[in-house]
C-alpha cells in the first residue's frame, strides 16, 4: 500500500470515535476498495502514486466520510437510550421515594451498577456503558469526602493515601474512556458533580454517618434533587439519540449548565468555598471535551 | 442537476437493496454494478456508499460479513435479511405505484 493510501486511512481513523474494533472494520473495509480502485487505475495506465491520488480523491475528505460513518453508528437506539438514562432515573427515584437512606436498597442499586458496569466494560464499551460508569465512580469519590469530613487522623489517611489512589482511578478510567472519545468523558463525569453537591448540601462527613441531617432541609431540597437526576436523564436520552457530534456536545454544555442551577438555586449558600473549586473542577472537566468538540 | 441528486438520493436504498438481493456483494463491486446497469448513469461516490450500506446493516435490511479470498484478501460481503427483503418488496411496491401515477399524468407521447 503506497504512503497516499495509508495517510488517507490514518487520517479517517483518527476522525473515527468508535470502540477498536469497528473502527478496524470500518477501515479494513475502505482499504480493500481503495486498493481495488488503485489497482483498477494501474490497469489503465496510470502510476502507483496517481491512480493513489485519484482513488482518495473518489472518497471525498476523510473528515466528511468519517463523520458520515460516524451518524450511523453514533446514533442510539430507544432501548438503548433508556438503558443509558437508567441510573439517573433509578437514583431520581430512590430520591423521590426517600429509599435513599435505605442500606438494602442502597446496597442493590450498587451492586446492579457494578454488574452492569462489568458486562459493558467487557462487551466493547458500548455508548451506554458511559453513565453507569459515572455512579460506579461515585463511591470512589464520596468515601474521599467522607474521610476528608471524619476527624483529624482521618483526614490525614484521606490526603496520604485514599485521595491519591482515587485521583489515579478516575484518570486511568477517564483516559481509557477518552481514547474511545472524548465526548464520552463528559457523559461520565456527569453525575459526579451532582451527586457531590447535594452531599455537601444535605450534609457530609460525620453529619452524614451519624444521619444527623437536617431533615426540613432536606424536605425542601429532595425536589431540587429528583429534578437535577431526572433532567440528567432526559439530557442523556438526548445526547444517544442524536447524531451529529454538535448536537451532542451541546447536549452536554446543557447538563452542565442544569447542574449548576439547580444547586445553587437550592443551596448554594450551604456549600462551603472548597467545596465550590471541587464543583468547579468537576464542571470544568466536563465542559471541557464539549468546548474541544466545538474548536475541532 | 440538484433534482437528480434529490431522486438518487431517495432511491439509494432501494438500489442498493436491490442489487444485494440479486446476490451478495461488496462496496466496490456495488458502485462497478450501478454504474454498469444503468450505462453510467449512476455514478455512486464512495463517501455516500458507505455510510448508507453502514445505515441499512444498522437498521438489520442487510448484514455484513467477512469472507477470505483464495489469494487471502479479505473483503466484507453484504447479504440480504428477511427484514431487508420485506423492505425491498414495500419500496418496490410504492416505486410501481408512483410511476404508475404520474405516468397517468404526465404521458411521454406528449412531451
Amino acid at each position: 500500500m503506497t504512503d497516499k493510501l495509508s495517510n488517507y486511512l490514518d487520517n479517517v481513523k483518527t476522525h473515527l470515535k468508535f470502540d477498536s474494533a469497528v473502527k478496524h472494520s470500518v477501515v479494513q473495509e475502505l482499504c480493500t476498495h481503495l486498493e481495488d480502485k488503485s489497482q483498477e487505475l494501474k490497469e489503465r495506465g496510470l502510476g502507483e502514486e496517481e491512480a493513489a491520488k485519484l482513488a482518495t480523491e473518489s472518497f471525498g475528505s476523510p473528515q466528511a466520510i468519517a463523520q458520515q460513518i460516524y451518524q450511523v453508528h453514533g446514533q442510539g437506539t430507544w432501548q438503548e437510550a433508556f438503558f443509558a438514562a437508567f441510573p439517573h432515573f433509578l437514583i431520581a427515584l430512590l430520591f423521590a421515594s426517600y429509599y435513599w437512606q435505605n442500606i438494602i436498597c442502597l446496597s442493590i442499586t450498587l451492586i446492579a451498577t457494578v454488574c452492569v458496569v462489568i458486562y459493558g466494560w467487557w462487551r466493547g464499551k458500548p455508548m451506554w456503558l458511559f453513565p453507569w460508569l459515572g455512579y460506579y465512580l461515585l463511591p470512589v469519590v464520596l468515601t474521599g469526602i467522607l474521610l476528608i469530613s471524619l476527624p483529624q487522623s482521618w483526614t490525614w489517611l484521606a490526603a496520604i493515601v485514599y485521595i491519591p489512589l482515587a485521583v489515579f482511578v478516575l484518570a486511568y478510567i477517564v483516559k481509557q474512556t477518552a481514547s474511545r472519545d472524548w465526548l464520552y468523558v463528559s457523559l461520565l463525569l456527569v453525575p459526579l458533580p451532582v451527586a457531590f453537591s447535594w452531599l455537601l448540601i444535605l450534609g457530609t462527613g460525620n453529619e452524614f454517618l451519624a444521619s444527623n441531617i437536617q431533615l426540613a432541609q432536606l424536605s425542601v431540597n429532595i425536589p431540587w434533587v429528583v429534578f437535577s437526576f431526572l433532567a440528567l436523564a432526559v439530557l442523556t436520552v438526548f445526547f444517544m439519540r442524536v447524531r451529529q457530534r454538535w448536537c451532542k456536545a451541546l447536549t452536554l454544555l446543557l447538563s452542565a449548565i442544569v447542574i449548576l442551577v439547580s444547586v445553587a438555586l437550592a443551596g448554594g449558600g450551604n456549600i462551603p468555598l472548597w467545596g465550590w473549586s471541587v464543583l468547579a473542577l468537576f464542571l470544568f472537566a466536563l465542559s471541557t471535551p464539549a468546548w474541544l468538540e466545538f474548536r475541532s | 442537476m440538484n433534482y437528480e441528486r434529490e431522486l438518487l438520493k431517495g432511491n439509494t436504498d432501494s438500489l442498493l437493496l436491490w442489487l444485494i438481493n440479486c446476490q451478495p456483494t461488496y462496496g466496490y463491486q456495488i458502485i462497478k454494478e450501478l454504474e454498469a446497469r444503468s450505462n453510467g448513469y449512476f455514478r455512486f461516490k464512495e463517501g455516500t456508499l458507505y455510510p448508507a450500506l453502514h445505515r441499512l446493516e444498522k437498521d438489520k435490511l442487510i448484514r455484513g460479513r467477512w469472507q477470505k479470498l483464495p489469494s487471502g484478501q479479505e473483503r466484507r460481503y453484504y447479504y440480504m435479511t428477511k427484514k431487508g427483503q420485506r423492505a425491498l418488496d414495500k419500496k418496490l411496491a410504492t416505486w410501481r405505484d408512483f410511476s404508475t401515477a404520474v405516468r397517468t399524468i404526465i404521458q411521454p407521447e406528449t412531451i
